[in-house]
């Protein structure tokens, strides 16, 4: 097993990508450390030490951000803003005529859209990092703690140094963005994946660590529970459904070429981890939002945001879960039905003379595989929805909830993204004739 | 309606619904267990072999990251004062 990995390390061409992801990584995580101007590195780790556990409202976005949130780091907001406006414009993409058409214009298109993106991206920044600012300023104890080292975490409070402060967030925004897209570039897996996987592997560790403090048999237990969903995982992906293929036959000189049969392959669960980094990533802007416009802990906050903090700040509330569930199950058709065009794929299949035994080319075919598509996507959601309940109950019913909080979401996440990496870099291997290390 | 016009594979694929509201999501819900029917499984051989090669990733990206956490730490509290 780690000969192999040895060996993609001996390809170049491997070698370079995997090297050139590690690199951007390691900025990722030194921007992640980098205390933003204004702030007074001292006070930040002294709050961090005190206020340890107590960061349940802001947990999940500070996961997502691999710890940079709470101690307001250049890269504090981490790639939250990039994954919110790929949400909306993807959304948008079914609502306006504009979008969609931009859509089917392909690659121009698609550049387009991703110009939006990012436009988005830097405007939501702006947003969340002057929301961030502002509530560090006026009340940095309800955001992270009530240790008195989090009271004067701001050195200058002048409007000057704020400003600084909202301009360096709002561009570490920018810079996260683009490491992300030069590792889908460049690098081995899909860039926006790669940096959660690598805020989420930066907390893991030491928060399952921490489990044995409440004994060793749990801790044991959450590793155990690990493994499973990892297993089930790996199992799902891996289901495919095939749609025979026949190709049609033609004469080349003397030679009859074509004839074969192949398929084309469905997978159960074709969105991936996708579906449960949106849903998550989207429970989490209410309690952000929530936590922002409630500068002050003395007074009594809005109704809204009570009822916020009641029901969705906790992963292991009833509420949280059913909505948590639903979106799972939106996103995942939703997902799929933008990213899968049987169209397409019936379009594709008639030029190049090809077709599935008993369906009509054309019009039939794209039906036929929309038919399939839906009602294999029913399978994947409900499996999706299940998994992302899975360890939401069962570390609630451990308790290992306070150490491990969102613990669910973190197992699947790298456990989807590190499977999604391994295959890219095996499918590079096999084109180099290795046999990899998955057959 | 639940084999008379079952087709060579024996599915529900292709059939309309003329029943009620109920009768539709039955057969959609027949439909689905059917095309899941049809899905190709892992091997165990395969499962073994991709459940290892994840770990091993995982494991090595964790350690990656958490070391160099470390060393990173180490540099910012030297450069901003600890």
């Amino acid at each position: 097993m780690l000969t192999v990995f040895g060996r993609a390390f001996r390809t170049p061409d491997l070698r370079n990508k995997i090297l050139f992801t590690l690199a951007i990584i390691a900025i990722f995580r030194l921007g992640s450390h980098v205390p933003a101007p204004g702030i007074s590195y001292q006070a930040v780790q002294a709050c961090q030490k005190a206020a340890s556990g107590n960061q349940s409202l802001l947990g999940l976005a500070n996961l997502f951000s691999g710890g940079a949130l709470l101690q307001l780091s250049i890269f504090a907001l981490g790639i939250m803003p990039y994954i919110t406006s790929t949400i909306i414009v993807q959304l948008l993409t079914v609502v306006i005529p504009k979008f969609e058409q931009l859509k089917k214009e392909g690659q121009a298109g698609q550049t387009k859209m991703t110009q939006y993106t990012r436009y988005l991206t830097i405007a939501l920044a702006i947003l969340q990092s002057s929301t961030l600012v502002t509530a560090v300023h006026n009340n940095p104890q309800s955001l992270l703690g009530n240790a008195p080292a989090c009271a004067n975490i701001m050195s200058d409070g002048a409007m000057p140094t704020l400003i600084i402060m909202v301009l360096t967030l709002t561009a570490g925004t920018g810079l996260i963005m683009w490491l992300g897209e030069q590792v889908t570039e460049k690098g081995v897996g899909q860039g926006m994946s790669i940096l959660i996987l690598t805020s989420v592997a930066a907390q893991v560790p030491a928060q399952i660590w921490s489990i044995r403090e409440q004994g060793w048999g749990k801790f044991f237990l959450v590793v155990a529970m690990g493994l499973v969903i990892l297993t089930v995982v790996v199992y799902v992906e891996n289901s495919v459904r095939r749609i025979p293929v026949q190709y049609a036959k033609r004469m080349i000189g003397r030679r009859m070429y074509g004839g074969t049969s192949t398929y084309i392959p469905l997978k159960v669960n074709m969105a991936n981890v996708i579906p449960i980094i949106f849903a998550s990533s989207l429970l989490s802007l209410p309690v952000m939002v929530a936590q922002f416009t409630n500068p002050q802990t003395s007074t009594n906050p809005a109704d809204w945001a009570v009822w916020v903090y009641n029901n969705l700040a906790r992963s292991d509330h009833p509420s949280y879960m059913i909505v948590y569930t639903l979106l799972v199950l939106f996103f995942t058709f939703f997902y799929v039905s933008i990213t899968y065009q049987p169209d397409e794929v019936a379009d594709g299949l008639k030029q190049s003379g090809s077709f599935i035994p008993g369906v009509r080319a054309g019009k039939a075919t794209a039906q036929y595989i929309n038919y399939v598509l839906t009602r294999i996507t029913v399978g994947g959601a409900i499996y999706l929805a299940i998994l992302a309940l899975i360890p939401l109950i069962a570390f609630a019913l451990v308790g290992a909830n306070q150490n491990f909080p969102f613990g669910g979401a973190s197992i699947l996440i790298l456990v989807g993204v590190g499977l999604d990496t391994v295959k890219q870099i095996d499918s590079k291997l096999q084109q180099h004739h290795y046999e990899g290390f998955l057959r | 309606m639940s084999t008379s016009t079952a087709s060579k594979r024996g599915s529900a694929e292709g059939k309309s619904a003329s029943g009620g509201f109920f009768a539709k999501i039955i057969l959609f819900i027949r439909q689905v267990i059917d095309e899941l029917r049809k899905v190709v499984r892992p091997t165990r051989d395969e499962l073994v072999n991709y459940t290892l090669a994840l770990i091993v990733f995982l494991a090595l990206i964790m350690a990656f990251v958490v070391g160099l956490d470390q060393l990173i730490v180490r540099l910012i509290s030297w450069v901003f004062g600890g």
